[in-house]
C-alpha cells in the first residue's frame, strides 16, 4: 500500500493538488497499520492456540508467512550446491511487534507532516519519499531472509539520503545525505560480507537456516596471513603461528559493521546528528524511530548467531556503551534543539545495544518500542516548536536554536505536556516507560554473563559487566541533564525569539568563542528587537499525534514492566517479554540470568532513579533558579574542553584526516598512475620503442644504391663464410635393450664423412665416403667415443668427438641405483 | 497467447499509467511511454513461466539466428541505395530495421533453453579449411543477443537526436556493427567469431573518428590498435589450437566444438590461454590494459559510447567465458586467483578510485565502467554457478544502467557542449525530471538493492566468497569486492550532489530544457528494465542456469582431466556430455569427407 503510494504521488502527486496527495498518502499508511493490526491478531490467535496451557510454554514460534516469488538462486559452499531466495514474508512476535510500531508511528507522523509541510512546493515529493520509506521498512522487517532485509535495509538508506536532501537546493542538505549513505554504505559493506560468510558457513540465507545451520559457524577462519603464505621480504610480518578466530566472530563483527552503520553507533555514527538537516517529521519517523532501529532488529533477528562468539557480544556492549558515553556528552552542551535530540537518539541506541550485548534480546528490544514513542513525541515536540519559532523568525537555523526560545508553555500548551511527559520518560524516572526499559537493560548489564558456545572462545572478565553498569549510569545522569536542558530553556522562563541571536553575529563567534554568552538569557550587544506575532500552537494534525505519543511514552513501559511485575507477581505487566520468549528461546540459552530477586532488583534500579533525579535536579538548579549562570562558569572554567565538546570530539575531522585523506589521496596517486604508468607504460612506451625501432630502421632506407650494394656484400661474405668452414654435427639415435646405435650426420653441400667408431683415435677408412651414419654396438654399460670428420668442396675438414653410452642391462637395478644417486645428491643439497 | 482480452489488462493498465506519467500535452511521448511500458510488462508476464518442452521435442527455426544477423547487414546493403537527400528517410529505415531484429530476437526466448545448443545453424564456408558458418545460442549468449537487439535501436534513436551530419554513413555503420556484434554471440567457429570479432572494430572506429570530439583521430587510433594487437594474438593461438587438432585427427576443424576435445599440454595450453586472455582482457577492459576505452567513450558520440559500453565490451567477457575458459579450463583455473586479484584491486577498486577524480563525467563513467566490469571478470574466475550467473546478469545490467547514464550525459552534452562536472550544479531544479531519472540510473548503478545491478553484485560477491577456484583468497576477494560497493557509493553520489544539488550557481544553467520527447522515449524502457531485472532476476537466471551448470561441470570435468594429463603431448579427449557436441564435426578425415558426402546428398 504504501508503494502504491509513493508511486502515485511521486508521479502524479504535481497534478492531482494537494488535498488528494495528503489523502493518499494517509489512506496508504492508515490501511497499512490496519492491515498491520489484523495481521498482528491473526497471530496472536495462532500463537495462543500453539500456547500450551499446562506448562505455560509456547511449544514453537507462531509465525505467518508468504512466499511471494523466486528471487534467485545462489551456490553453496565450493560451489557445490545451492540454496534458493525466495522473495517470501514472515511475521512472528518479532517483527510484529516492530511492524505495529512502524506502522502505527508513521501513520502518526504522516498526519502531522501533513500539516508541517503545508506551504512546501515539494509537498508530493514529500510524501512520496516518505511513504517510499515505509514500504522499504516493511521490507525490512517483514522480509524472511538475509537478501530480502537488504533490500529493505539499502531502501530505507536510498530514502534517508532522499529525504535529508529534501532542501536540495542547499549545498549542506546535499552534502548531508551523501554522507548518511556513505556511512551507511560502510555498514552495508560489513552486512554483505557478513552474508557471505552466513552463506558459506550455514548454508542457508533465511533466518530458519541460518539458526539451523548456525553451528557451522564455530569452525576456525585463518586470517592472517592471507592465503598461503607471504614474499620472503614481508617475512617478518608471518607469525610464527596463523592468526586464527572462529568464524562465528568474523561473521558477527561483520553483521555488526552494518549495524553500527545504520544504528547509528561508534565508529558510524557521525551521520546521524546531520541528518538533521531534513524536514522535522522525517527525523521523527526515520532518524529517531524506526530506520535507525533496524540495526537493532537485526542483532535480535540474529541472535543465535551473535550469542554464539561472546567476543562478538562483548563488542555489541561495549560499543553501544561508549556511544551512550560520546552521544551524551556532546548533546549536553549543544544549542540546536535537534542536535541535542539527535544525539539523545545515538546515546538511548547505545543503550539499547548495551542490552542486546549482554544477552537482554527482549529488553532491548523493549527500549526500541519505547524510545520509538517517546523520541518520536520528542521530535515533532521540537518540530512544532519550530514551527512557531518559523512564524516569528524566518531562518530556519536561528529558529531550532534554544538561545531563541524560552517560556513557551505559556503559547503552545499540547506540546508542552507531550514533550514533558517524554522527557520524563526519557530520563529514566520512575514508572514512565523509559524507566522500565532502560533500567532493565542496565539491570541485566550487571548480571548476566554468556556462556560460550566453544570452551576455547575468548570471554570477557567478569567485572565488565559492572563497567557496563557504571558507564550505563554516568549516561543516563547526562541525558537526564540534557534532555530537562532543552525543556526548561524552551518552556520555561520568557520567550526570547523577540531578540534573537543575530545571524551573522552568531557566525562571527561561532563555534570559537568560549560560549560566555551562550546560554545567556539577557540581552546582549548586536541583538535587535524583532516584531513579529506571537508563537502560536500548533494545528490538531500535529497536536493529536503529540497527544497520543505522549501518553504512549508512559504507558507503553506497562506492556513490559518487568520489576513490577515481579514485585506484584502481575504476569499482565511482563506481556511483551512472554510473547518473545519463543523467538529467543534458543539464543537465551547460552545466557545466563540470576533468578529474580525483588530486593534486588530494586536495589540496581535505584542509582538509575538517582541518576535522573539529579540530572533533572541540576538542570532545574541551573536554567530555572540560577538562568544558565553555574553551567556557564563551569563551562569557562575548563574552556578547553567545553570548546571540544562543541566541536563534537572532532570526530568529524578526525574522520576527513585519516580514513577520508586516505582514500582521497589513494585516488589521486591512482589517478596519477593511470596517466602516467599505466597509460605511459603500456601505451607510450609500446609507442616510443615502435618509434625507435622505425627510426633505426629508416636510417638503413636512405634510397642509396651504394649504401644497398654495400649490405649486400656484408650479406653474402657472411653466407659465403658459412658455406667455407665444414659443420661436423650428429645425433646418436639408438637402442638401450640391444645395444645397436647408430650415430647420424648433418650433411651439407658437397660433403662427405670418414669415422672413427673403434674408439682408437684414428678414423676407421682412409677415403672421404657418402655414407653419413655409422653403427655402434655396445655392451651394458660400456659406452665409446666416436669422431665424425667432414670434408666439403672446398677440401676443408674438421672433426668432432660424440660419446655413445649404454645403461646397464639390468634396468631395474639400474634405475634404483639412479634413484639412490638422486636421494644422495638432494640430501646433500638440502644439507648445503 | 492470451486467450481474450481480459488476460491482457496489466499490459493494458501498465500502458495506460505509462501513457498517463508525461505533465505535456504530447501524444508522442504518452505513445512512447505507453508503449514501452506496456511491452516490457507483456515480456515479464510470457517470460514469467519458462516455456516447457513440448514431447516431440521443441520446435525451433534452425535460420532464426541466420535471420538476425543477416537482416542488419542486408539492411545496411540496401541502406546503400537509397537517397543521401532524404535523412528522414534513412532514419526510419534504419529504426525499422533494427525494431525487426528486436521482434524476431524475442522468438528466442520461446523455446525452454535447456542445456546444449538451440536454433543451431550449420553451414560449410571453406570446406578445405574444416572452416564452417557453424552459430547456435544457449542459456548464455541468448542474452547477449538479446541485449544487442534492445540496446542498438535505443541508441541509434537517441543518436538521431544529436547528430545531424552524414546520416547515411551513420545509419550504415550501425546496421554493420549490429550483425556484426550479433554473429560474435552466436558463432560456434572460430573463424567465424574472429570475422565478426575483427568486422565491429571497423565501424567503431568509423564512429569515433568521424562524429567524435576534439580527439577524435587520436582516440579512434588507440581503440583500434589496442584491440587490434589483441585479436593478431588471438589469431596466432587459434591457428595453433587448429594446427594441433589437424595433427592429431587429420583433418581440419575451426569448431569450438571440435577444438574444445584437444587437451594441450599444460605448458602450451598455457601460452596459448594468454594469448587468449589478453585478446578479451583488453576488449573487456581489464587493468592494466584498459586506458583505451576512457579516451574512447569521451571521444565517441553518445550512440557510439553506449554501443560500446553496453554491447561491445561483452564481447570480451563473453569470449573469455566461451572460448578461453571453454578451450584452456586448467589455465584458467590454475590462473584464476591470481587474474581474480588483477579484477578487484585493478578493476574494482582502481577503477572506482580513478572514477572518484574525474571531472569529466563521461571519463567517470568509462571508469566505472571498468569498475563494473572487474566484477564481471571476477564472477567467471571464481566459476561458480552462481557467480557465473551473476556475471552473466551483470552483463547485461552494466549494458543497460551504463548505457542508460551515457545517454544521460548525452542530454547536457547536447544542451551545453560541455562535460566538465564543475560547469553544472542544481540542476534538479531546472530539469527535475531529468534529475530523477539520474538518480534511479545512479541507484542501478551502485548496486541498490531492487535495481538490477544488486542483483548482479550480490551474485558475483556471494559466488566469489564460495569459490574453490580461488584458494584461501576467495574470502579476501569476496570483502574487498564488496569494498567496491562504498567506492561506487562515493563517487557516483559525489558527482550527482556536484551536478543535481545546491545551489544553481552557473548562470548558463538557468534556462536549459528538461528532457526532451527523444530522449524520454529512448531512457524509459531502460529504466523500467532496471528494475523488472532487480525485482524479478529469476526471470532471467532460470534460462540460464542450465547453460551454466552444464559449462560448470564440463568446466570441472575438463580440468580435472588437465590436471591428470599433465605436459604430455596433445591428444583428444572424451567430452561427457552430448548435447554440447551436438553438431561438432566427425574426427578424422575420411569420417568428415563421408559427412560432407551424405550432407551434399541429403540436401539434394
Amino acid at each position: 500500500m504504501p508503494l502504491v503510494g509513493a508511486f502515485v504521488n511521486g508521479v502524479f502527486g504535481k497534478r492531482l493538488g494537494k488535498d488528494a496527495v495528503r489523502l493518499m498518502a494517509l489512506s496508504a499508511l492508515g490501511t497499512s497499520f490496519l492491515a498491520a493490526v489484523v495481521a498482528f491478531l491473526a497471530l496472536h490467535h495462532q500463537a495462543h492456540a500453539l500456547h500450551d496451557p499446562a506448562t505455560h510454554k509456547v511449544t514453537s514460534v507462531a509465525k505467518l508467512s508468504w512466499e511471494a516469488w523466486r528471487w534467485a538462486t545462489v551456490s553453496l559452499r565450493e560451489g557445490v550446491g545451492s540454496t534458493t531466495i525466495n522473495v517470501s514474508f514472515a511475521i512472528d512476535p518479532l517483527n510484529s511487534v516492530m511492524m505495529l510500531v512502524v506502522t502505527g508511528v508513521g501513520f502518526l507522523i504522516h498526519l502531522y507532516a501533513s500539516s508541517y509541510m503545508d506551504g512546501d512546493p515539494g509537498y508530493y515529493r514529500f510524501f512520496s519519499y516518505l511513504n517510499l520509506f515505509v514500504f522499504s521498512m516493511l521490507v525490512l522487517i517483514l522480509g524472511d531472509s538475509m537478501p530480502l532485509l537488504f533490500v529493505g535495509w539499502e531502501g530505507v538508506g536510498l530514502c534517508s539520503y532522499l529525504l535529508i536532501g529534501f532542501w536540495f537546493t542547499e549545498e549542506k542538505n546535499a552534502e548531508a545525505g551523501k554522507k548518511a549513505f556513505i556511512a551507511n554504505r560502510v555498514g552495508d559493506f560489513g552486512l554483505l560480507c557478513g552474508m557471505a560468510m552466513l552463506l558459506y558457513y550455514t548454508g542457508a540465507l533465511d533466518f530458519a537456516g541460518i539458526h539451523a545451520g548456525a553451528q557451522g559457524l564455530l569452525t576456525k577462519v585463518q586470517i592472517w596471513p592471507l592465503g598461503s603464505g607471504l614474499p620472503s621480504f614481508l617475512s617478518f610480518l608471518q607469525p610464527a603461528k596463523p592468526v586464527e578466530v572462529y568464524a562465528a566472530t568474523l561473521c558477527g563483527l561483520a553483521l555488526f559493521l552494518g549495524c553500527a552503520g545504520k544504528s547509528a553507533q561508534l565508529p558510524l555514527y557521525v551521520w546521524l546528528p546531520d541528518a538533521m538537516a531534513g524536514p522535522t517529521p522525517v527525523s521523527a519517523l526515520i532518524h529517531a524511530a524506526t530506520m535507525v532501529t533496524a540495526g537493532l532488529y537485526l542483532v535480535c533477528r540474529l541472535a543465535g548467531v551473535f550469542v554464539l562468539s561472546p567476543a562478538v557480544m562483548t563488542t555489541i556492549a561495549t560499543t553501544g556503551a561508549l556511544t551512550a558515553l560520546l552521544a551524551a556528552s556532546i548533546g549536553l552542551v549543544q544549542h540546536d534543539i535537534k542536535k541535542v535530540l539527535a544525539y539523545s537518539t545515538v546515546s538511548q541506541l547505545g543503550y539499547m545495544f548495551i542490552g542486546v550485548g549482554v544477552g537482554a534480546f527482549s529488553d532491548g528490544f523493549f527500549h526500541v518500542f519505547t524510545h520509538a514513542f517517546f523520541k518520536a513525541c520528542l521530535f515533532l515536540g521540537a518540530g512544532s516548536v519550530i514551527h512557531a519559532m518559523h512564524a516569528t523568525i524566518h531562518d530556519s537555523d536561528a529558529s531550532q536554536d534554544m538561545r531563541n526560545m524560552g517560556g513557551l508553555r505559556k503559547y503552545m500548551p499540547f506540546t508542552h505536556a507531550s514533550y514533558l511527559l517524554s522527557c520524563l520518560a526519557i530520563a529514566g524516572v520512575p514508572l514512565t516507560a523509559g524507566f522500565f526499559s532502560k533500567d532493565e537493560i542496565l539491570a541485566k548489564a550487571f548480571e548476566s554473563t554468556i556462556t560460550p558456545a566453544h570452551p576455547l572462545m575468548w570471554t570477557p572478565p567478569a567485572y565488565w559487566g559492572k563497567v557496563l553498569f557504571a558507564i550505563g549510569i554516568i549516561g543516563a545522569t547526562m541525558t537526564a541533564f540534557y534532555m530537562f536542558r532543552t525543556y526548561f530553556l524552551t518552556f520555561w522562563g520568557e520567550f526570547k525569539g523577540w531578540r534573537i541571536v543575530e545571524r551573522h553575529g552568531h557566525d562571527d563567534h561561532g563555534h570559537d568563542d568560549h560560549g560566555h554568552d551562550h546560554d545567556a538569557l539577557e540581552p546582549g550587544t548586536g541583538r535587535e528587537h524583532l516584531e513579529g506575532p506571537a508563537p502560536h500552537e500548533s494545528p490538531w494534525q500535529m497536536t493529536l499525534p503529540l497527544m497520543v505519543l505522549g501518553s504512549m511514552a508512559i504507558l507503553a513501559g506497562y506492556l513490559n514492566a518487568k520489576i513490577l511485575g515481579e514485585t506484584l507477581h502481575a504476569h499482565g505487566l511482563m506481556w511483551l517479554e512472554h510473547w518473545l520468549e519463543p523467538v529467543f528461546e534458543h539464543a537465551s540459552r547460552a545466557v545466563v540470568v540470576p533468578a529474580f530477586n525483588t530486593s534486588h532488583a530494586w536495589t540496581l534500579a535505584a542509582p538509575g532513579m538517582a541518576a535522573a533525579a539529579i540530572g533533572i535536579g541540576f538542570a532545574y538548579y541551573a536554567y530555572v533558579l540560577h538562568g544558565g549562570a553555574p553551567t556557564r562558569d563551569l563551562a569557562e572554567k575548563v574552556p578547553q574542553l567545553h570548546k571540544l565538546l562543541l566541536d563534537k570530539w572532532r570526530v568529524d575531522e578526525l574522520y576527513e584526516a585519516t580514513a577520508v585523506g586516505a582514500v582521497d589521496e589513494l585516488a589521486t596517486t591512482a589517478v596519477i598512475a593511470d596517466k602516467w604508468l599505466v597509460d605511459g607504460v603500456v601505451a607510450k612506451l609500446t609507442s616510443a620503442l615502435v618509434k625507435g625501432l622505425g627510426f633505426v630502421l629508416r636510417l638503413a632506407q636512405t634510397g642509396r644504391v651504394q649504401v644497398y650494394a654495400a649490405a649486400t656484400m656484408v650479406g653474402l661474405v657472411a653466407i659465403g663464410w658459412f658455406v667455407w668452414a665444414p659443420h661436423p654435427d650428429a645425433v646418436v639415435i639408438g637402442d638401450p635393450g640391444t645395444g645397436a646405435y647408430k650415430v647420424q650426420a648433418a650433411g651439407g653441400v658437397g660433403y662427405k664423412f670418414k669415422w672413427d667408431a673403434d674408439g682408437d683415435g684414428k678414423p676407421d677408412t682412409r677415403e672421404w665416403l657418402e655414407s653419413d651414419t655409422v653403427e655402434v654396438k655396445l655392451e651394458p654399460g660400456k659406452a665409446q667415443n666416436v669422431t665424425l670428420y667432414v670434408v666439403n668442396s672446398f677440401r676443408r675438414t674438421a672433426k668432432k668427438t660424440f660419446q655413445v653410452a649404454r645403461p646397464k642391462k639390468d634396468g631395474q637395478a639400474s634405475s634404483l641405483d639412479e634413484l639412490n644417486k638422486q636421494l644422495e645428491q638432494l640430501q646433500q643439497l638440502i644439507k648445503d | 497467447m492470451p486467450s481474450s482480452l481480459f488476460d491482457l489488462w496489466p499490459v493494458l493498465g501498465v500502458g495506460a499509467i505509462g501513457a498517463l506519467i508525461p505533465t505535456k500535452q504530447d501524444w508522442k511521448l504518452r505513445a512512447g511511454l505507453g508503449l514501452s511500458a506496456a511491452l516490457l510488462v507483456l515480456f515479464a508476464l510470457k517470460t514469467w513461466d519458462v516455456p516447457v518442452v513440448p514431447e516431440d521435442g521443441p520446435k525451433e527455426w534452425p535460420n532464426l539466428l541466420s535471420a538476425l544477423i543477416a537482416i542488419p547487414l542486408l539492411g545496411a546493403g540496401f541502406l546503400l541505395f537509397l537517397p543521401r537527400q532524404s535523412p528522414e528517410l534513412l532514419k526510419r529505415f534504419t529504426l525499422g530495421v533494427l525494431a525487426l531484429d528486436l521482434l524476431l530476437s524475442l522468438s528466442l526466448l520461446s523455446v525452454p533453453m535447456t542445456k546444449g545448443w538451440h536454433f543451431q545453424s550449420i553451414k560449410e564456408w571453406v570446406p578445405s579449411l574444416g572452416i564452417r558458418y557453424h552459430v547456435a545460442v544457449d542459456g548464455i549468449s541468448v542474452w547477449l543477443v538479446l541485449l544487442t537487439t534492445f540496446i542498438t535501436p535505443i541508441a541509434v534513436f537517441a543518436s538521431f537526436g544529436s547528430i545531424k551530419t552524414r546520416i547515411k554513413e551513420l545509419c550504415f555503420s550501425y546496421l554493420l556493427m549490429q550483425g556484426a556484434m550479433l554473429c560474435s554471440f552466436v558463432a560456434l567457429d572460430l573463424f567465424l567469431f574472429y570475422v565478426a570479432f575483427e568486422l565491429m572494430l571497423v565501424p567503431m572506429y568509423v564512429m569515433i573518428g568521424i562524429w567524435g570530439g576534439a580527439e577524435k583521430i587520436k582516440a579512434s587510433l588507440k581503440f583500434f590498435l589496442y584491440t587490434m594487437f589483441g585479436s593478431v594474438l588471438l589469431l596466432a593461438s587459434m591457428l595453433y589450437l587448429v594446427w594441433e587438432y589437424t595433427r592429431i585427427t587429420g583433418a581440419p576443424s575451426f569448431d569450438l566444438l571440435a577444438l574444445s576435445r584437444v587437451m594441450l599440454p599444460q605448458k602450451v595450453q598455457t601460452v596459448c590461454f594468454l594469448a587468449f586472455a589478453l585478446a578479451f582482457f583488453i576488449k573487456v577492459p581489464m587493468f592494466p590494459v584498459h586506458t583505451w576505452l576512457p579516451d574512447a567513450h569521451v571521444q565517441a558520440p553518445t550512440g557510439g559510447s553506449v554501443i560500446l559500453a553496453a554491447i561491445m565490451l561483452k564481447v570480451g567477457t563473453y569470449g573469455y567465458l566461451r572460448f578461453g575458459m571453454g578451450l584452456f579450463p586448467w589455465a584458467a583455473g590454475t590462473m584464476s586467483a591470481n587474474l581474480a586479484g588483477v579484477a578487484v584491486l585493478g578493476g574494482i577498486l582502481y577503477g572506482a578510485l580513478c572514477a572518484w577524480k574525474q571531472d569529466d563525467v563521461k571519463k567517470l563513467v568509462a571508469y566505472s565502467s571498468v569498475a563494473h566490469l572487474g566484477y564481471v571478470m571476477l564472477g567467471l574466475f571464481s566459476a561458480t554457478p552462481s557467480a557465473i550467473s551473476g556475471s552473466i546478469l551483470q552483463m547485461v545490467n552494466h549494458g543497460i544502467s551504463t548505457g542508460a547514464l551515457f545517454l544521460l550525459v548525452g542530454v547536457i552534452y547536447d544542451r551545453r557542449h560541455t562535460r566538465q562536472v564543475d560547469e553544472f550544479g542544481g540542476l534538479a531544479k531546472v530539469m527535475p525530471v531529468y534529475a530523477v531519472l539520474w538518480l534511479i540510473v545512479t541507484f542501478a548503478s551502485i548496486g541498490v538493492p531492487g535495481t538490477n545491478g544488486f542483483v548482479g553484485e550480490f551474485l558475483v560477491i556471494m559466488g566469489t566468497y564460495v569459490s574453490p577456484r580461488l584458494g584461501r583468497f576467495a574470502g579476501i576477494d569476496a570483502v574487498l569486492a564488496a569494498f567496491g560497493v562504498i567506492l561506487g557509493a562515493v563517487y557516483m553520489l559525489s558527482v550527482t550532489q556536484k551536478m543535481m544539488f545546491g545551489p544553481l550557481s552557473n548562470p548558463k544553467n538557468k534556462r536549459l530544457a528538461d528532457v526532451n520527447t527523444r530522449e524520454s522515449v529512448a531512457l524509459a524502457p531502460l529504466i523500467v528494465l532496471i528494475f523488472v531485472i532487480g525485482f524479478f532476476p529469476s526471470l532471467f537466471t532460470d534460462r540460464m542456469k542450465d547453460a551454466v551448470a552444464a559449462f560448470d561441470v564440463r568446466y570441472r570435468d575438463s580440468f580435472e582431466l588437465a590436471k591428470a594429463h599433465g605436459n604430455n603431448p596433445a591428444e583428444l579427449v572424451t567430452i561427457d556430455d552430448a548435447s554440447f557436441l551436438k553438431g561438432a564435426p566427425p574426427l578424422g578425415k575420411a569420417a568428415v569427407e563421408a559427412a560432407r558426402q551424405a550432407a551434399a546428398e541429403g540436401s539434394k
